[in-house]
């Protein structure tokens, strides 16, 4: 999601096998560079895999061209990568966020075959990608300060998780500021209020059940 | 196959709104932009379904019927609950051919509390705070869910399901939540039909919404 002069890329925590959770502390997204990250829903081992690829790509990147790569070029990569693989693809839907020139945000998303969705606002993926839609459309601001955005970011995953039984556990959220800071909080360290309740009323389901 | 999609509800303390939108479609055609999903079943008990409307328009048929009858013999309309048990049975009496409609009932009960049952295709419901059907359900639930704060029905003792809000923040709500599904749903559009029941009756609302 976009941010005033910031982003925000957040992913949950799941890693399953249909009903199975194989863990619950699934790390999905990457840093490429310290102003680009990725996040790699779908197949896990493709996710994996593609990573290694694009960080191999952006490291001989580097080394020519003496600079890291901006975030509009990032996008065409992994498109290009993804689409070599049109007739056998890696099961993978990125979600790329990046600041470029003058620190503005760039967010976009792709299909498993490469095609590109750039979005002003927010982009969404993985099985849960319809809830977080409804969730993140409702809850969207312009132009939202870093703290702002976090709050929006966490309340819209976890709304939209709780009602996916594929997707769960926390949620890691990435804010990234136009002074290259990066924040990365893990949810069920966080101490947040609200964020408290919620794992509370799952401790307390949980002992119902049991 | 003539479908119509989203539809909401929420229940309050002394009010109850139930919120639809009146685009009908088939396929990636829309067939009209005024359609009706909600139906007054009782003086204090409104249903709006999504799906196939034939099935819809047939089952509301057979409410109302029965619904006359018991009028005739016990001299009375009824009660939004006893609604709710009449329409799941009427729907799980077809389970091997069902009605493919996704309903949601509400209304306010005997003590004018709000109350909102929701249903699947073949009757199974359920008393709750509020709910969505339809296509654009998948995208409104999440943000209910957020908003309302509903409390589990597994938890005990048994909470109230019925939310705090105002009804004037209630109807916001709903309008809010028709506003972003519209953007994201193909088949929810053109305009909201809002119906809310509180003691003073029943009253109807209108809102515009996105035309594409």
């Amino acid at each position: 999601m976009v941010g005033k002069n910031c982003f925000a890329i957040a992913s949950d925590r799941r890693l399953g096998v249909q009903l199975q959770t194989i863990a619950t502390d699934f790390q999905r997204i990457y840093k490429v560079h310290d102003r680009l990250f990725l996040g790699l829903s779908g197949l896990a081992t493709d996710a994996q895999t593609l990573y290694q690829r694009l960080v191999f790509r952006h490291k001989l990147y580097q080394l020519r061209e003496e600079r890291d790569m901006k975030p509009e070029t990032f996008a065409n990569l992994v498109s290009a990568i993804l689409y070599e693989k049109r007739f056998g693809p890696y099961f993978c839907q990125p979600v790329i966020a990046g600041l470029g020139d003058e620190d503005k945000p760039f967010i976009c998303t792709m299909d498993s075959i490469g095609a590109k969705e750039l979005a002003k606002d927010f982009v969404v993926a993985g099985t849960a990608s319809e809830s977080l839609y409804g969730a993140c459309e409702s809850m969207f601001k312009e132009g939202m300060e870093p703290e702002e955005l976090f709050e929006t970011v966490s309340q819209a995953l976890l709304s939209s998780v709780d009602r996916d039984c594929l997707s769960g556990w926390g949620g890691h959220v990435y804010v990234v500021r136009e002074n290259s800071d990066v924040r990365c909080i893990f949810k069920h360290d966080n101490s947040d209020m609200i964020l408290l309740r919620s794992i509370k009323y799952i401790e307390k389901e949980l002992n119902m059940l049991v | 196959m003539e479908n119509c999609r989203s539809c909401v509800a929420i229940a309050g303390a002394d009010y109850c709104v139930i919120a639809a939108d009146t685009r009908m479609s088939t396929g990636y055609n829309i067939l009209t932009r005024d359609y009706s999903k909600i139906c007054k079943l009782a003086d204090k008990c409104v249903m709006a379904s999504s799906g196939f409307q034939a099935d819809v328009r047939a089952l509301q048929k057979q409410l109302a019927a029965r619904h006359l009858i018991y009028q005739h013999q016990h001299n009375k309309q009824m009660s939004c609950p006893a609604m709710a048990q009449l329409l799941s049975n009427t729907l799980y009496y077809k389970r091997f051919f069902p009605y493919y409609s996704f309903n949601v009932l509400g209304g306010l009960d005997n003590e004018g509390k709000g109350c909102v049952f929701t249903y699947d295709a073949v009757g199974s419901y359920e008393k709750v705070g509020y709910s969505s059907q339809g296509s654009g359900s998948t995208l409104i639930m999440p943000f209910l869910d957020n908003q309302l704060k509903s409390p589990s029905p597994l938890l005990l003792p048994a909470q109230d399901a019925v939310t705090p809000l105002v009804e004037a923040e209630a109807i916001d709500l709903v309008k809010t939540v028709f506003a972003s599904a519209s953007e994201r749903d193909i088949y929810t559009g053109d305009k909201l039909e809002l119906v809310i029941i509180n003691a003073a009756g029943i009253r109807r609302e209108y809102m515009e919404l996105r035309k594409d």
